[in-house]
């Protein structure tokens, strides 16, 4: 949203539905280093490999300017994308991560299911499955994000899935085998402000999944073709994506964690708390009473959040 | 009617002898075979299966209307006497009869590999041609004749084709032959009456007709495939009378109701042909496409009836007002009368629905169409986005709406599709198709036909680019008229098609001239003003593939690929699809960093009716750059008659509305992002919110900024904006 983005600064908050994210969010411990590796596969022909290599180092560039010092970030393209490389950083950051930090792998290419085992498509041997989940097994960070944007990549979600980690896969099984576009419209998310759909100024991995999946649906449809590919997020997995933040603008935190503050701040939350207490209310009653109960609350926290930014 | 821009989409099955066969719109309701009426023709060999099923038992299920029972029994035949071709030639007819041309060709061209000499066969192939409106029926009608010279049925169909194509002449010549053979032939018959009847003559031919419904049948259809719909229906009225049971005449009777909007009548005989088992593709598709009409939303005026289907309504809405208000007012002043009817327009998001309202008639490809006063037509949704003008269409078919109705549909179809293509770019000059390549090639080989013949470009096309060829054709006659009689000159003459007169008289009467030397100096205007593209036609078309192929690697210079851009747009200006010199040209000057000449550029390819989103949004975004807000918003508006489902068009010019101080078009563009339903909803009411604000609606700005903040509610611009309107925040 252009203009929007152009206009002024957004503020936290908590996602409509999903009360648990704002704690979360503040849960994730001040000295926590969240370790990004984006790798970019074989793309097998040169159309392939510059797409790929451009949306490797749009990520890289997106997460080096929106992030901070408690960030890794490594990204493997080209030739540097090989197996042992990937292995060689996974294991790299499953000897320097603790358990309180954060780990997010992005694969962007190809892959391929044969029924049992997926492979991510690379220069050399391909990575399977198996062996990408044990080396992602080894990794102590306790919240762990992996988006794989490939072709097939549904086929991966079993062999991946495991306690604290969240998958997205740009198909919804190993049978969808064209070349993907959701890749495309997630890098696009991370840096589209209309991303950020609660105004938090965080655009969180629900926020870019449920982006690139929109933006992908929309693609086939317009252009009136059979969509070949449907992302997908484990319905358990989505409260989780919600607090996994990937994007950061502003100063958005500060504000929270200023004492000077704290009253206003807890009258803040408990404003909040009841928008998100009415608002499940909002099918059981008036449309009329409910507008304007709505509109009382959020004049106050509008009036408390300017008290707060004196 | 209104067709695509790049080609006529030509839906055909090449068939293994060569015939070439229009496939089917696909049927949404299951089809069932419905009676036959009619005794076989031709008297079969007495042969009798192993299983005892013989050619009578055969057709005599099938006059008894178990129609499963006879496939099954031609079916045994066929396989237990695979060299009889009259088995093949009957089971052909069954299936023709029971609404599958595409099977009853195939049995046609089956017997003819074994019999090449079988006349019925080839009878047959003309009859399943001639249905689908394909030129290619009357070498099959000649070839039946040439083998069996007293099968008045081939002369009937050419009379039949001949005057789809409004040559009377030959079409009188073909009736009076097969009523040689056969006095009584009601289908010669019925020509030389459709002939009288059309002219607005009493016609003895009637007569003969006496109680036949067939004959009433064929004159209903020869009023509507000549836009004469409510006449049309009255002769299908009369086919009924003689014939209740006449579903055939029926069906076609409630389809035409439908396309003029009447679709209470239509239903209630549309349901009784389904029910008696008569379910062609019209009938089934036309029954389901009404069960749909619950999903749409009708918005009337005094003047308009406006149908969008709800799932788009609150996004095209204030687009198709507009623009129907404004090309009404046009139409009003040029053709100097004000219709007494409101005009409907009907949207149809899934092509497929629209294209019901099209079946049976010729042409096909259509992206509008129009019944009297009623318009059906694709929305912009319905088609790939950039492919497809909706605004220009809609002109189109107003236009139509105007000149039957002045001329009382007595008007020739080059005529009224002439006018409406005048009409696409008279009053916009950046709109309308420009000439394709398939154009310039025809322009090259001579395949421009004489005015008067013209029609048949339309009905009968002899190539596949024939139809559009002729659209252009007749546009450029409507120019060229314009252009140098006045404008005023072709309401004149839709004047004089009103008296029913035939395109030479009107030609002679009105540009004084022969239709002849009318010709002459058209094609000559024509050829002067496509000489050069013509003349260096095979060098641009080398010339484009190179200069793709260079503009694709980076060693090559921007100054290289600017002179060799321009060297093609001088040889083509008209070319703005795919790989077009003026995009690449663009991108080259932005390349070397010169704003200038990439606006240059972009200006031309845009009055070029250039349609490609992402490069007018470039050419707004430089001009807007270089202050000219105004203009910058004017080359986005352009993009709403081609693609109002882009959410990012209607962002970026809501939000140069709203720099220029033009809220309510502001207001307008982001009150549609918000009816796309945006994965960001606070941010499009947000903006709509800014923008009832500028307009100093204050309540609706408020209301929005609360519908922002329930969807975000610590998004902090509209928290400000909440304060501000409640009297708390800070002016701006």
């Amino acid at each position: 949203m252009a203009v929007a983005a152009e206009v002024g600064r957004r503020l936290k908050h908590r996602l409509k539905g999903l009360c648990a994210v704002g704690l979360l969010l503040a849960a994730v411990p001040a000295r926590a280093t969240t370790y990004f590796l984006t790798v970019a596969g074989l793309g097998g022909e040169p159309d392939y490999e510059t797409r790929f290599t451009l949306l490797a180092n749009d990520t890289d560039k997106i997460l080096r300017g929106s992030g901070g010092a408690d960030r890794v970030i490594e990204t493997l393209k080209g030739a540097d994308a090989t197996r042992a490389k990937l292995t060689a950083s996974l294991t790299k950051i499953a000897s320097e991560a603790k358990a309180q930090d954060v780990f997010v792998l992005m694969m962007i290419g190809h892959g391929t299911f044969d029924g049992t085992e997926y492979k991510f498509n690379m220069p050399g041997p391909d990575i399977s499955g198996t062996e990408l989940a044990a080396a992602l097994n080894k990794i102590p960070a306790s919240r762990q994000l992996v988006v794989d944007m490939t072709s097939a990549s549904g086929g991966v979600a079993t062999a991946l899935k495991h306690e604290g980690r969240t998958v997205i896969t740009a198909t919804k099984s190993g049978a969808e085998k064209n070349a993907t576009l959701f890749g495309r419209f997630w890098v696009e998310a991370l840096r589209d402000p209309a991303a950020d759909t609660d105004k938090n100024e965080i655009v969180s991995a629900l926020e870019a999944f449920r982006y690139a999946q929109t933006k992908t649906a929309a693609f086939f449809t317009e252009q009136k073709r059979l969509a070949t590919e449907h992302a997908q997020l484990a319905p358990e997995d989505q409260q989780r994506a919600a607090a996994f933040p990937l994007v950061r603008y502003g100063n958005a935190a500060v504000t929270v964690t200023d004492p000077a503050k704290r009253a206003l701040v807890a009258k803040k939350e408990e404003i909040e708390n009841k928008i998100d207490a009415l608002k499940y209310q909002k099918d059981l009653m008036a449309p009329e009473d409910y507008k304007k109960q709505i509109a009382v609350f959020l004049l106050e926290l509008a009036r408390t959040q300017e008290a707060i930014e004196k | 009617m209104r067709v695509g821009r790049a080609a006529v989409a030509w839906v055909a099955v090449e068939l293994a002898a060569g015939a070439l066969l229009f496939a089917q719109t696909p049927v949404k309701r299951a089809p069932q075979v419905p009676p036959a009426r009619v005794a076989p023709a031709v008297p079969a060999a007495p042969q009798s299966a192993p299983s005892g099923i013989t050619i009578g038992i055969a057709e005599g299920l099938w006059i008894n209307r178990d129609f499963d029972g006879a496939n099954n029994a031609f079916k045994a035949l066929v396989a237990e006497h695979p060299d009889n071709a009259d088995y093949r030639v009957r089971w052909g007819r069954l299936f023709f009869e029971r609404f599958n041309p595409a099977e009853a060709a195939k049995l046609y061209l089956e017997a003819l590999e074994i019999d090449p000499k079988n006349a019925r066969a080839n009878l047959g192939l003309a009859d399943v041609l001639a249905d689908e409106f394909n030129p290619k029926a009357l070498e099959a009608a000649d070839k039946a004749l040439e083998l069996d010279p007293k099968l008045y049925q081939a002369n009937e169909i050419k009379a039949r084709m001949a005057l789809e194509d409004d040559d009377q002449k030959k079409a009188a010549i073909e009736a009076d032959k097969a009523l040689a053979i056969e006095p009584t032939a009601l289908q010669a018959i019925a020509v030389h009456a459709a002939m009288d009847l059309l002219a607005d003559k009493d016609s003895k031919w009637l007569a003969q007709i006496g109680n036949r419904a067939k004959g009433y049948e064929t004159l209903g259809h020869f009023f509507v495939i000549n836009r004469r719909y409510e006449e049309g229906i009255e002769y299908y009225r009369k086919a009924l009378a003689a014939d209740p049971a006449l579903w055939s005449a029926r069906s076609q009777m409630a389809v035409n109701l439908m396309r003029l909007g009447r679709p209470d009548e239509a239903r209630k005989d549309l349901e009784l042909s389904y029910e008696n088992h008569y379910r062609d593709a019209a009938t089934v598709n036309s029954l389901s496409l009404m069960d749909t009409y619950k999903d749409y939303i009708t918005y009337s005026t005094p003047t308009t009836i406006l149908k969008l289907h709800k799932k788009e309504a609150e996004v095209l809405r204030p687009y198709f007002e507009a623009e129907m208000k404004r090309a009404m007012d046009v139409y009003e002043k040029k053709y100097q009368f004000k219709l007494k009817t409101p005009i409907q327009v009907e949207v149809y998001p899934n092509h497929e629905d629209f294209a019901v309202r099209t079946m049976g008639l010729p042409g096909l490809g259509a992206l509008g169409v129009t019944f009297n006063d009623v318009i059906a037509m694709d929305s912009p949704s319905g088609r790939p986005p950039g492919q497809f003008h909706w605004a220009s269409t809609l002109w189109h078919e107003l236009s139509h709406v105007y000149i039957l109705t002045l001329t009382n549909y007595r008007v020739p179809r080059w005529f009224t599709e002439g006018v409406a293509v005048h009409e696409e770019t008279a009053t916009t000059p950046d709109w309308g198709d420009r000439i394709t390549p398939d154009i310039i090639a025809a322009i090259r080989d001579k395949k421009l036909l004489p005015v008067a013949d013209i029609d048949r470009g339309f009905v009968h096309p002899k190539f596949p680019a024939q139809v559009i060829v002729s659209y252009f054709q007749a546009g450029k006659i409507c120019d060229y008229i314009a252009e140098h009689w006045g404008e005023g000159k072709l309401l004149d003459m839709a004047h004089q098609f009103a008296k029913n007169r035939a395109t030479a008289d009107v030609i002679r009467d009105e540009l004084k001239m022969e239709p002849e030397a009318f010709d002459i100096a058209f094609l000559a205007s024509v050829e002067k003003e496509t000489a050069v593209t013509v003349k260096n036609f095979k060098d641009w078309t080398s010339g484009l593939g190179e200069l793709n192929k260079l503009a694709r690697l980076p060693e090559t210079s921007p100054d290289d690929l600017i002179t060799r851009g321009r060297a093609l747009e001088f040889f083509y200006p008209d070319y703005v699809e795919a790989g077009n010199p003026y995009l690449v040209v663009a991108k080259a000057c932005l390349a070397k960093k010169d704003k200038a000449c990439a606006l240059e550029e972009y200006s031309k390819y845009s009055k070029q009716s250039g349609r490609d989103a992402d490069s007018i949004k470039k050419y707004a975004e430089l001009l807007k750059e270089s202050g000219k807000t105004q203009q910058a918003a004017a080359a986005l508006e352009r993009l709403n008659a081609v693609n109002p489902m882009d959410q990012d068009l209607h962002e970026k010019l809501g939000a140069l509305y709203l720099a220029a101080n033009n809220a309510p078009l502001a207001a307008r563009e982001f009150g549609v992002v918000v009816a796309l339903k945006p994965l960001d909803v606070a941010g499009s009411h947000y903006n709509l919110a800014m923008a009832y604000k500028a307009q100093g609606l204050e309540d609706k700005a408020r209301e929005e900024a609360l519908i922002a903040l329930e969807a975000a509610p610590d998004y902090r611009p509209a928290q400000k904006l909440l304060l501000l309107l409640s009297g708390e925040g800070l002016k701006r």
